[in-house]
């Protein structure tokens, strides 16, 4: 059977109209010749590409075509279609594409089932370490990938596991870290869902390298799902003897379990994780002693993140030098993203390290959605910052986000147009910390909610201009003086915001304004006469009855009572209901 | 399960894909799932008992598109492998109707990811 299949969408036009018309074209045109029988002609709801006028994509050859012409398709039909040959100056060359790394088998495997794990290759470079390679040759294989941990230090995996390794300690143990609580960020959740085996393998690689006796999954118990399937995969890996004793008889054993974390934003920091494991109250404690001299129980302890984890088993079958490939001179692999926000498509994006935000953002995930404009994006969750839109050319590494005044993080990527205020922003973040602070140290305890209520001031309309110079004097003594990660960052979003949009701020004191229409305490809502039509939904969607009226006489509302909550504004139909 | 030894993993690996033929796989992470993907799964088990059908149904994990979930990639001997998304109980339905019964993938449902694998 000699049949192709080709899918074709108008990657420009908001409405599937123009794909209707081009695809009735194709078919006449297919008509025409003696291939109709042999093309199955698909219109496709979202073909991956954006912007890109009509684009075709033939298979199975994985031809792919985009700016194709009406006048184009006689042509197609002849070199394609007919003989299989290239169309050179139609071919697609993609500006930026995903590279798949961490998420190659997401999606693609059943996560309850090791068999289909194995299949595709799983647990070998696991083999291939307990068996031909010592501990040292793996760490030395990390260090030459140049695999930096991604739960957001970025600090060398390799560098850590010589280090824990260097430790005597009668116990050892490894932790993963799925601790994931940055808001909008959901990389980890879905790599410990669609491919849990490829972060037990990872681990078992880990404590074989340093040389574990123990492993401990440490999981919000937020991610049920993810729980459940990892508790499975572990229960099949033991039944296989990948897990547990003598694991594939070579005398090398590793017993993994599950921890749950009880919702306390804090555990991500590796020391407060280990007091959580311990049973205690999950705070920080000063480092030094780092977790790989003196942690869980007081014994030498590794702590990595999912993803980081995810990352080992393909650098050990593959190779450091074949990982290093990959990414930037001082960032290698790839970085997961969970884009969200104000962007066109959602969800999660896998590019090698160096990618521009602009292609992450128009070429990849579809651009704005609702035809607004990309004001700023948003990177490292509550211990990142906003990066404005003349910097979106930056490509995205450890190195160059943290120039800018944000950090990788664990790769949550909120992105934000003209209607996202960035006082507002500045403002959730720090609520966000506020409220996830331990309160064990003062800096972080105090500094946070002063922090807040000068933002709270600022954004209610009772804000002075000293407050600017406060804000970022309050932010700079967390950062030196609070104990932990949380602390020290949790002024950033401050001090981001105020450096790329200290006008914003300005308008807020000064002229009492918000631009981006979202600080309710600032606008002012009225009924515009000539443009209601009298339907009185406003008055049934106002929380307080502060709107009066009748259907006859038309509605007004009562500025007394009106809380600026901005239901009837949503609720209007026509338009009459204006925001100042 | 037996314990296995450092060669068994290749016969496990062969065993698999010597099973492996035509397939429905449902995005079943939890993005998948709040988007109704346990409904379409539990519809085309139905659908399967009903015409009995020798594909195989399985789940997998979240494959990065959650703004399209309930994703449902199909893959029938012959015919190129495609993803629809935003699939509902209907939808699922005329899947198992015209492309898995008549090989006709289904107009406007189909997505298309632009990605390569690591090699």
């Amino acid at each position: 059977m000699n049949e192709k299949t080709v899918l074709l969408m108008d990657s420009s036009a908001e409405g599937d109209a123009a794909t209707k018309d081009f695809h009735d074209l194709f078919t006449n045109a297919l008509r025409e010749s003696d291939l109709a029988a042999q093309i199955n002609l698909v219109r496709v709801r979202d073909i991956g590409i954006y912007n890109h006028g009509m684009v075709l994509k033939i298979l199975p050859d994985g031809i792919t075509y985009a700016g194709v012409e009406a006048a184009d398709i006689r042509r197609i039909i002849g070199v394609t279609l007919k003989h299989g040959n290239r169309i050179q100056d139609l071919e697609y060359k993609p500006r930026a594409r995903q590279l798949r790394l961490v998420l190659k088998n997401c999606g693609r495997i059943d996560p309850e089932s090791i068999d289909d794990y194995i299949a595709a290759d799983g647990y070998q470079a696991l083999r291939k370490a307990v068996l031909e390679n010592t501990p040292e040759q793996v760490i030395a294989e990390i260090k030459a990938s140049g695999l930096r941990g991604r739960g957001g230090g970025g600090f060398p995996t390799g560098l850590k596991w010589d280090m824990t390794r260097e430790v005597e300690s009668v116990e050892k143990y490894v932790i993963c870290n799925a601790d994931e609580g940055d808001p909008g960020a959901y990389m980890d959740r879905s790599v410990l869902e669609g491919n849990p085996h490829s972060v037990i393998e990872g681990m078992l690689l880990a404590g074989y390298a340093v040389g574990a006796t123990q492993g401990y999954f440490y999981i919000r118990a937020e991610y049920p799902l993810a729980i459940e399937r990892v508790q499975r995969a572990i229960d099949q890996a033991l039944d296989y003897g990948l897990v547990g004793d003598n694991i594939l008889g070579t005398g090398f054993s590793l017993p993994l379990d599950i921890r749950l974390g009880a919702g306390a934003f804090v555990c991500g920091e590796e020391t407060a994780l280990i007091a959580s494991i311990e049973g205690k109250r999950g705070t920080p404690s000063p480092r030094p002693p780092y977790p790989s001299v003196k942690g869980l129980w007081g014994s030498s302890t590794v702590i990595n993140n999912v993803e980081t984890l995810a990352n080992v088993a393909p650098i050990i079958l593959k190779g450091g030098a074949w990982f290093a490939q990959f990414g930037t001179e001082k960032s290698k692999g790839t970085k997961v993203f969970a884009v969200t926000g104000k962007v066109k498509n959602s969800g999660l994006v896998e590019v090698p390290m160096g990618t521009t935000l602009r292609d992450i953002v128009y070429e990849i995930s579809g651009g704005i959605g609702g035809g607004g404009r990309l004001k700023a994006v948003q990177t490292g969750g509550p211990s990142g910052g906003v990066i404005p839109e003349k910097f979106l050319d930056t490509g995205v590494d450890y190195d160059n986000l943290q120039k800018l005044g944000s950090i990788m993080g664990s790769g949550g990527m909120i992105v934000m147009d003209e209607n996202d205020c960035m006082v507002d922003i500045a403002k959730f973040y720090l609520k966000f910390c506020v409220d996830e602070s331990c309160g064990k140290c003062s800096p972080c305890r105090i500094g946070g909610w002063q922090l807040l209520h000068i933002l709270e001031d600022i954004s209610e309309g009772r804000g002075r201009l000293e407050d600017l110079d406060r804000l970022q004097r309050i932010a700079k003594a967390m950062q030196k003086a609070s104990l932990c990660g949380l602390g020290q960052t949790a002024g950033n979003p401050v001090l981001s915001t105020l450096k790329y949009f200290e006008d914003e701020f300005r308008e807020h004191i000064v002229n009492h304004r918000c631009p981006a229409g979202k600080c309710t305490a600032l606008l002012d809502f009225v009924i515009v006469k000539n443009k209601c039509k009298k339907c009185g939904l406003c008055a049934r969607n106002c929380p307080e009855k502060a709107i009066t009226g009748d259907r006859e006489h038309g509605y007004a509302i009562d500025k007394s009572r009106c809380i600026n909550c901005g239901m009837c504004f949503e609720a209007c139909k026509f338009g009459a209901v204006e925001r100042n | 399960m037996a314990r296995i030894f450092p060669d068994d993993l290749g016969a496990i690996k062969q065993a698999r894909l010597e099973k492996q033929g035509g397939f429905i796989r449902v995005g079943m992470s939890t993005c998948g799932i709040a988007a109704g993907a346990g409904r379409v799964y539990r519809v085309l088990e139905e659908e399967i008992k009903k015409r009995g059908s020798a594909i195989e149904l399985r789940k997998c994990g979240c494959l990065g598109m959650c703004h399209a979930e309930p994703l449902v990639e199909v893959a029938v001997p012959g015919m190129p492998a495609v993803i629809y998304c935003r699939v509902d109980e209907d939808c699922a339905r005329e899947i198992f109707r015209r492309h898995i019964e008549k090989h006709k993938i289904l107009q406007d449902f189909v997505i298309e990811m632009q990605s390569e694998d690591a090699q």
